[in-house]
């Protein structure tokens, strides 16, 4: 039976995928606009953020009423709360690349530094975490969600290397130090997205199994 | 390790109207001083087996039950027990109040004088302390020489609980006892069911779902006279085991 609720659900899903959509094109954005020193697009990715930021409202609004009107359990229960999870996580990363952008202006305008692609490298695995972490909440697909945590150890591991690799730059290149100390937030950048990648797996694990895996990112032996 | 002391024990039940089969093989433990909510769609076997508990069954012609319902491990279906003292220590209280055509009084005393007591003290002391557990003292005990018909649905209804709990039951079951009331009237047993669990077993049939989730400790999930699903409810609410079970509560079923 296809209830008022279901068509409720349906509707808070497209906003999800929705706003899932503009945040990973935002990322998209974000990297090219780096690696490229692309200033336009670093200024549309900074002005769409409000965009981002006008779903997650909508969506805690759509998940509101249906937590206080259509009383829904089991699967449709956490379904809704894993949205409002990920609303949250989404709208962070929206934050995280108009940041980046604003820095990718700055740094558009000072000379460029030997890191840039080991940089972009990292952006670009950010992404394809978020890719992965998105289709393994949209499925849902338990599996692929542990392939995102995985993915985590990967972007850490690169933000470290590339943190000590700036700091040894910075100790001998003095007047480069504002530029890598950009470069250092934009690392940091990547690797908070990772994180919230991960924690938007996590989201879809719950939705599927109703286990929750946070900081643990095991389905079993709990 | 079980959480708590089985009450009673249902093992292998099946129970018959005529040559129609209603209940199949149900086996659940029903936990002392917890509350036990058995849900699932009209016609599932659920009152059926609620009446099983008491034997209430007994009074329809034509009916056979097989298997055990053990109270304190004792079945209650051995030839040697005495249902009238079966049904004091497992009381009912039914969907739509039905007090007595008598006064508030002896509508609860009613039970108490069946049992031959005539202690007029005790009988007094007894109402009392049964209207006040059904919270209902504060607004009947000016008039308690009143027809308990002029009593609002609310009130009839705790009343009848009053009546149930007046001869000192172990089980209470109650079959729907809110589906007649207001919101208002509902909250009110709802939180006296919360009070009342400290004292007693409870085992109600609902079909308000959310009623369920919010007043049982346990829910039993019933469909076509089968048990499919028993658990802790915050289980049965958030994470199901059985897809059956998660269609009907999500109102996929059907």
């Amino acid at each position: 039976m296809y209830t008022h609720l279901h068509k409720e659900l349906e509707k808070l899903k497209t906003l999800s995928l929705k706003m899932a959509s503009y945040v990973k094109e935002s990322l998209k954005d974000c990297i090219y606009a780096f690696k490229n020193m692309d200033t336009d697009l670093a200024q549309q990715i900074i002005d769409g953020d409000e965009k981002i930021n006008h779903l997650e409202v909508k969506i805690d609004e759509a998940c509101l009423k249906l937590l206080a009107l259509e009383g829904p359990v089991a699967k449709d229960l956490r379904f809704i709360i894993g949205c409002m999870r990920a609303s949250i996580d989404l709208e962070r990363i929206g934050d995280e690349t108009a940041n980046i952008a604003q820095t990718t202006i700055i740094l558009s305008l000072k000379p460029k530094l030997p890191f840039y692609s080991e940089l972009t490298h990292m952006g670009n695995k950010s992404l394809e975490m978020l890719e992965y972490a998105l289709e393994s909440f949209f499925k849902p697909d338990p599996d692929m969600a542990i392939d995102v945590c995985k993915m985590d150890s990967t972007v850490d591991k690169l933000n470290n290397d590339i943190i000590r690799e700036i700091i040894a730059y910075m100790i001998k290149e003095i007047p480069a130090i504002e530029r890598s100390v950009y470069c250092i937030n934009i690392a940091r950048r990547f690797e908070r997205i990772g994180d919230l990648a991960t924690n938007i797996a996590e989201s879809g694990v719950f939705i599927a199994k109703g286990i929750n895996i946070k900081h643990y990112c095991q389905f079993d032996n709990r | 390790m079980k959480p708590y002391n089985t009450k009673i024990k249902v093992k292998n039940l099946n129970f018959f109207y005529g040559k129609k089969q209603v209940l199949f093989d149900i086996s659940m433990d029903i936990y002392e001083n917890q509350v036990t909510g058995l849900i699932g769609p009209s016609g599932c076997g659920k009152s059926t087996f609620l009446r099983c508990l008491n034997r209430m069954n007994d009074l329809i012609l034509n009916t056979r039950v097989q298997g055990e319902v053990c109270l304190d491990n004792k079945n209650i279906y051995d030839p040697d027990v005495d249902v009238v003292e079966l049904r004091r220590k497992v009381g009912m209280v039914f969907q739509k109040p039905n007090p007595f055509p008598k006064s508030i009084f002896e509508n609860v005393a009613y039970g108490l004088r069946v049992q031959g007591i005539k202690d007029k003290e005790l009988i007094a002391q007894r109402v009392e302390e049964s209207l006040q557990m059904a919270a209902l003292w504060d607004d009947v005990k000016d008039r308690l020489n009143e027809s308990a018909m002029g009593l609002s649905g609310g009130q009839q209804q705790r009343l009848c609980i009053a009546r149930a709990i007046a001869v000192q039951p172990e089980v209470l079951l109650m079959d729907e006892p809110a589906s007649a009331l207001d919101p208002i009237a509902t909250r009110k047993i709802e939180e006296l069911i919360f009070e009342l669990k400290k004292n007693f077993t409870i085992v109600i049939v609902t079909h308000n779902m959310q009623q369920a989730a919010r007043i049982a400790d346990y829910t039993g999930f019933f469909l076509m006279g089968k048990l499919i699903e028993m658990d802790k409810t915050e289980v049965i609410f958030t994470k199901p085991n059985k897809k059956e079970t998660e269609e009907y509560i999500t109102g996929r079923f059907g």
